[in-house]
């Protein structure tokens, strides 16, 4: 059994050392010192040969709202955590950009079983950054990803509900407090 | 050629050619990799390292099963039975801990990991345990020799 033991170490040290040989030449090797952990944005690699999702949608606040009674809806917010402590769509979930991978993979867990994704950040992008991350990550042709046109500070300009509070869970996504109470950008 | 060896011979083309392909696969986009390592939440300081490693490692055994002469096919066959333990424990790790991830089991795009993923995984993991215990030197038969006639 010794020989064995010694040759499968050989083996693995030959394809360890080859390994980091064709790291080092290749351009597209991996950087061990850039290399950083996935986070919500980063979490899925690209490419793939999984079905292709739906397409993220772009809507009005106004619009959007309307689909936040639902209990199928999901409600994500991806701005930071002390803009979501002084406001924030009632009943959204914190999922930043800087999310870890774990927060992310656990708002995917939440999808799991509703139809519509709501998305919102500070503007347009950030927002679609994030909802473009769980689409690919989610891979549900049958669930719709909808982002806040203009972000949240749309939404509030529109006197959309918002409730505030301190962001408890930050680095997991948690369900936040249904009680209504007006955020700073939420007009009276 | 005897059962056993037909046996053998499908073993080694199947744990071996695996090894070779998941190997490739992965060898082509190694930041991707490391990514899906990542995600496993295990080691996600060594996950860039292993992304280096591993592809080659793979596809080294895997030749090693298929085309070195039997001394090194053992050695081969009980390195493919360590990787695949590895891979069976964290696919194993992750199903449990609920972890929505990809696999990243032939590089990137391999689908979520399931059941299927763990039974694929075991089932590779009994054919390098019955490789390495099958592909081994034929014990040495000695003809009784006639007894001495005295005279």
């Amino acid at each position: 059994m010794v020989p064995v033991i010694t040759r499968a170490l050989c083996l693995v040290g030959a394809g360890a050392l080859l390994g980091l040989a064709l790291n080092a030449v290749r351009p597209n090797g991996v950087r061990f010192a850039a290399f950083a952990p996935p986070s919500a944005c980063t979490m899925s690699p690209s490419g793939g040969d999984a079905p292709t999702p739906g397409p993220v949608e772009a809507m009005a606040p106004h619009d959007a709202a309307g689909l936040c009674g639902d209990a199928s809806t999901l409600i994500a917010d991806v701005r930071t955590a002390a803009d979501f402590a002084q406001g924030h769509v009632s009943g959204a979930i914190h999922l930043p950009c800087t999310a870890s991978g774990q927060a992310a993979s656990a708002a995917v867990d939440l999808v799991r079983g509703r139809q519509t994704l709501v998305v919102y950040g500070t503007g347009t992008d950030d927002a679609r950054r994030v909802a473009d991350e769980l689409r690919q990550r989610i891979r549900r042709r049958d669930l719709r990803i909808v982002v806040v046109s203009g972000g949240f500070g749309a939404w509030s300009q529109a006197g959309l509900a918002c409730s505030s509070g301190a962001c408890a869970q930050c680095a997991a996504p948690a369900a936040v407090s249904a009680s209504v109470a007006p955020g700073p950008g939420s007009p009276p | 050629m005897s059962p056993r060896a037909v046996l053998v011979l499908l073993l080694r083309l199947a744990v071996g050619a695996v090894l070779i392909v998941a190997g490739l696969l992965k060898l082509r986009d190694p930041t991707a990799f490391a990514t899906e390592i990542a995600n496993y939440q295990l080691l996600p300081a060594g996950a860039a390292w292993l992304a280096a490693v591993l592809p080659a490692v793979e596809v080294v055994v895997g030749a090693s099963v298929l085309a070195l002469p039997q001394a090194w096919r053992r050695g081969g066959a009980g390195a493919a039975l360590a990787l695949f333990v590895l891979f069976t424990g964290a696919v194993g790790s992750a199903y449990l801990r609920r972890i929505n991830i990809d696999c990243g089991c032939f590089g990137t795009g391999g689908g979520p990991i399931g059941v299927l993923t763990l039974v694929r995984n075991l089932t590779l993991t009994v054919a390098a345990l019955a490789l390495l215990r099958l592909d081994r030197p034929r014990p040495v038969v000695l003809a009784p020799t006639a007894p001495a006639i005295s005279g």
